[in-house]
């Protein structure tokens, strides 16, 4: 993969992170920006105003006939049936093992029209499970032309207010199409950072002005933009697990604690009896929080340990700019053997550090 | 990028200001700005004996930790205990209230295989050209 990012695809909006200072770099296959005045002031914008994100690296792919909400329900673990025209619902699209192929947000745009954002790097992955359950009546169609704006944090709705007023209507996890500058643009209460926000997800002609108009509309309200590297430390504080990092093809809904999001009811779908399988011969682990209690930084992969006995491995780790201290996800075993506030030890490059296993999220925010 | 004459530096990016047969230690601008926000210093032991191309520290920033290589050998002597709650002066400040430890030197003339400030940035030219 080449550092300068030849190789790598490229968002509409790059000439706009480059004239403002923004350090680029890959991810997922995309180069995007990792930050512009640093992450930790852009962490703590997001956390106290408003940031605004170039996540145009985010898949979308249209489903729509007849026959959508039957690929949908085969092909998720959510229960589409129950999103109301409007309305969002996270799910993952499973193997056949019950591992993740993808964690992803389904829109219902219209009465048989869908749109399905999946991960940057499983993209094509999430298009040949949808198409495999696709049938004569429902067609997937990927729209890499569309790209994503995300405003988050406090001042989120003052910002967007002054630029797309009809997203003001929206609640939580609620989306819909306006028109903007005579083209539709879909509008979502959506994001991944804990805060109140807005994602937007103009054609890549409209994505230069609309970027442009949220800067110019956040100017008074304490607006930065964000990279990559905030969006991280964002999500890593509430908990949220990342794709490729803290969930896989080889880790099931059951172990990542995701099981809030498997309708097992709604009838069959992909990964569903391996999942009920799973459940009944037992599960092996469990996605937990770590909240470090020294200076330590826990990293992905580093050890867990009780003593001796090593218990799991962490998947994500950083430090948490609001707490000031470093906080992970990490896999622990066997499933039941940890509860809230039990201790653990994290081997920090051959140091221990002290761990406390908590609930996450690690900080007390809500994106509702 | 500032890269202040009366020092010496380093490959890795290490700077050493000689104070009589003491050598004041930290990293460049340059390793700062690549770093991002630094949120951690591991800083040796006050007594800690540090041989020259070893690492002796760790600065952690946001995303990742890198490893600090000793540019001369010796004692560490002092250590910045600031940096403690104040990681972020590393960022501020490389090459005043960043500086990480002084360490008294076995062999003073260790200084003179580091290169000055012109050398250093022709140095950094030719990595980013390749």
């Amino acid at each position: 993969m080449s550092e300068s990012g030849e190789d790598l695809q490229r968002t509409p909006l790059e000439a706009e992170h480059v004239a403002l200072g923004a350090r680029m770099g890959p991810f997922g296959g995309w180069y995007l920006p990792i930050e512009y005045a640093g992450t930790l002031a852009e962490h703590e914008a997001v956390r106290e105003r408003a940031g605004v994100f170039d996540v145009s690296h985010l898949g979308k792919v249209i489903v729509h006939g007849a026959g959508a909400l039957a690929c949908l329900q085969r092909a998720l673990t959510n229960d589409v049936a129950a999103i109301q025209v409007g309305g969002a619902g996270y799910g993952m699209a499973l193997n056949a093992r019950g591992g993740i192929v993808d964690d992803l947000i389904t829109y219902r745009l219209g009465e048989d029209r869908y749109l399905v954002v999946p991960n940057a790097a499983n993209v094509e992955a999430v298009e040949e499970v949808l198409a495999s359950h696709a049938g004569g009546d429902a067609g997937v169609v990927p729209r890499p032309d569309l790209c994503t704006i995300a405003v988050q944090g406090p001042r989120a709705f003052d910002l967007v207010g002054r630029v797309v007023p009809e997203a003001l209507e929206l609640e939580y996890m609620h989306g819909h199409e306006v028109a903007y500058q005579g083209k539709p643009v879909v509008v979502a209460r959506s994001g991944y950072t804990g805060e109140r926000g807005f994602e937007l997800m103009p054609p890549a002609d409209l994505a230069p002005g609309l970027w442009r108009s949220v800067l110019e509309a956040g100017e008074d309200l304490g607006l930065a933009p964000c990279g990559l590297g905030a969006r991280d430390t964002l999500r890593l504080e509430m908990g949220y697990p990342l794709h490729g990092n803290d969930i896989s093809q080889q880790r099931t809904p059951l172990e990542a604690g995701l099981t809030w999001a498997v309708a097992f009811d709604k009838g069959d779908f992909t990964g569903r009896d391996a999942l009920l399988r799973q459940r009944e011969e037992g599960v092996p682990a469990r996605l937990w929080g770590l909240r470090m209690e020294g200076k330590l930084i826990p990293r992905s992969h580093y050890g867990v340990f009780v003593g001796d006995e090593h218990v799991g491995e962490v998947t994500s780790g950083t430090f948490s700019p609001t707490l000031r201290i470093g906080v992970a996800l990490a896999y622990l075993t066997p499933r039941d053997r940890f509860s809230a506030g039990d201790r653990v030890e994290v081997d920090v490059r051959g140091r221990r550090g002290d761990a406390v296993v908590v609930h996450p999220p690690f900080v007390d925010r809500s994106p509702k | 990028m500032e890269f202040p004459g009366d020092l010496r530096y380093t490959k890795e990016h290490e700077w050493v200001r000689v104070e009589g047969t003491r050598a004041r230690v930290g990293i460049t601008d340059f390793a700062q700005d690549a770093l991002g926000d630094v949120v951690y210093v591991d800083v040796p032991e006050m007594g800690a004996s540090v041989q020259a191309g070893s690492t002796f520290a760790e600065v952690e920033s946001t995303k990742s930790v890198s490893d600090v290589y000793a540019p001369v050998s010796g004692t560490v002597v002092e250590r910045n205990e600031s940096l403690g709650d104040a990681p972020e002066r590393v960022n501020e400040d490389p090459y005043g209230e960043g500086w990480i430890v002084v360490v008294e030197m076995g062999d003073p003339s260790q200084v003179d295989s580091l290169m000055d400030a012109a050398t250093y940035e022709a140095f950094m030219r030719s990595q980013a050209g390749g």
